[in-house]
């Protein structure tokens, strides 16, 4: 299977020496659906702003697509959805697609001809035409979510897409998701929830330090068994079942 | 980073800025400024006095000028540091457009919204003058429409210097430093050089330096032909300044562009 993710001995060192990854290397096949899990800080974010070309790595290689993530073109092709959703709030939904659109190089017409399932498909055709000032946390993020699969991409970036969501939410935001790893495309999922990793991911990779400290498909550690992802995920960080105990002052 | 600059993501950046511009109501700023500019000119009654005529014209383009260096300045000022702060710049940037066609869009959007106003001023200006001193009160219409072009030029400059500075210096600091220059220049630009002569030594290299280093605004400040009505600057003087301003304002947006493409986000 081609990379759509290519990392090899990745370094990145922030000014003021906070360290972002160290040495990391992970390959994510095209088609695959990759859960990145780790605690805060762990460097999620950092990989991910390397992906998108928004940071340089200070070492190592990276290809996105079999392409320099430096490279606009290569950002044609990819869809992102940041961790916290933060759009033009004097805009509509519909401006909001339009906008992008033609940042992406799509023609009005694709445009137009594409809203409209999208916003049915996110859930916001009746509020198409409000402002995003009087949205919702959980409807920005869908709208987020439409802005990111509005020029059809071929790699799909979320940065902890389902953070601060009600449950109704989630699961909307997880059945799309699911739905664009049916239609095959890549998505690489950065999150803090381990169940919604399980439920729409192919493999996993836990990164703790700005070190992959575990890599492995999801069925390995799905469901409660033995060896579920939860206890991997402590396991890996270090804080193990322990972590899970309450102080003896605190319980009641 | 690519140095390239297309005109599509430019062009759909700026618009972007100014439709937040109207949304935001900042609009209706422009519209306050142009009250006070017609203000002063509505209540005199200068028709048939030549000395007043002049008086008033002096005051309400010296009105026009201080309105639209402040809404260049607020405007440009705030386009990066407001995509940054609130977090835009991100999903911006996932977008396959560089840094350099964010910086360029961004200028041109707050120099398109502050041209805009400074237009309504100036039509302010030509209209309420022209009925207070019944037709040609506004000055020479040549030398007016000189004035105007070398406006808009010096508007180009400033959201450029603005912009740099929002880059480079907080908020508050950007614009009262960007406007102290402006102000400074537009009143002693023309003095450097003659400073520079007469000072021996360290400082005369230092005036020499600002002299040939600050951008001089003072050259496209005509309001004294208009409100005299002297003759128009010859063609050749007209269009070396406006290649001057077009020049210095490509250069301060292309040092924004490189401070942006290292800019940590």
């Amino acid at each position: 299977m081609p990379a759509a993710i290519d990392a090899q001995c990745v370094c990145k060192t922030y000014p003021g020496g906070g360290r972002g990854l160290a040495d990391f290397s992970l390959s994510v096949g095209e088609g695959e659906a990759f859960g990145f899990l780790g605690p805060n800080g762990a460097g999620k974010t950092t990989f991910i702003k390397i992906l998108l070309g928004l940071s340089r790595a200070d070492a190592g290689t990276v290809r996105v697509l079999g392409r320099d993530p430096g490279e606009t073109a290569v950002r044609a092709r990819i869809g992102y959805l940041p961790e916290v959703a933060q759009y033009y709030e004097f805009l509509s939904a519909r401006e909001l697609l339009a906008f992008y659109g033609r940042l992406s190089g799509l023609a009005a017409r694709q445009v137009r001809e594409r809203t409209g399932p999208l916003l049915e498909l996110v859930g916001l055709s009746e509020a198409a035409d409000r402002p995003l000032a009087t949205f919702s946390k959980g409807m920005l993020q869908r709208a987020g979510l439409a802005q990111a699969l509005l020029h059809e991409p071929d790699l799909l970036i979320f940065d902890e897409p389902a953070t601060g969501l009600d449950p109704l939410a989630r699961l909307q935001i997880r059945d799309i998701i699911l739905r664009q790893r049916q239609a095959g495309r890549t998505v690489f999922f950065s999150s803090h929830e381990l169940s919604e990793v399980e439920m729409v991911c192919d493999r996993v990779g836990i990164v703790k330090d700005g070190v992959l400290k575990w890599c492995g498909p999801t069925r390995e550690v799905a469901g409660d068994g033995e060896r579920n992802l939860e206890r991997l995920f402590l396991e890996v960080i270090g804080a193990g079942p322990g972590a899970l105990t309450a102080p003896e002052s605190l319980r009641l | 980073m690519s140095v390239g600059v297309r005109i599509r993501p430019v062009v759909s950046v700026a618009r972007l800025s100014v439709v937040e511009l109207f949304r935001r109501r900042d609009v209706y700023v422009a519209l306050i400024f142009a009250l006070v500019v017609g203000v002063p000119l509505l209540g005199a009654n200068v028709f048939g006095v030549e000395g007043a005529v002049r008086y008033v014209r002096e005051l309400v383009l010296l009105l026009v000028w201080v309105c639209s260096v402040a809404v260049s300045l607020t405007t440009a000022a705030r386009q990066l540091p407001g995509e940054i702060q609130r977090r835009t710049i991100l999903p911006l940037l996932a977008r396959p457009v560089t840094r350099a066609e964010v910086v360029v869009g961004k200028w041109a959007g707050a120099a398109a919204a502050s041209c805009a106003a400074t237009l309504l001023l100036y039509g302010c200006y030509a209209a309420l003058t022209a009925l207070k001193s019944g037709g040609g009160g506004a000055g020479g219409w040549g030398v007016l429409a000189q004035s105007v072009a070398l406006h808009l030029c010096a508007v180009l400059l400033i959201c450029a210097l603005a912009v740099l500075g929002s880059l480079v210096l907080t908020a508050s600091a950007n614009v009262t430093l960007s406007a102290l220059l402006v102000a400074g220049m537009l009143l002693f630009g023309s003095r450097l050089y003659e400073l520079a002569a007469a000072t021996p030594g360290v400082g005369g290299v230092c005036a020499r330096l600002l002299h040939w280093g600050l951008p001089h605004v003072e050259l496209f400040d005509l309001r004294l032909r208009v409100v005299h009505g002297w003759e128009p600057l010859g063609a050749w003087v007209f269009v070396a300044i406006l290649a001057y301003g077009l020049l210095y304002a490509a250069s301060l947006v292309g040092a924004a562009a490189l401070v942006f493409s290292r800019k940590r986000l």
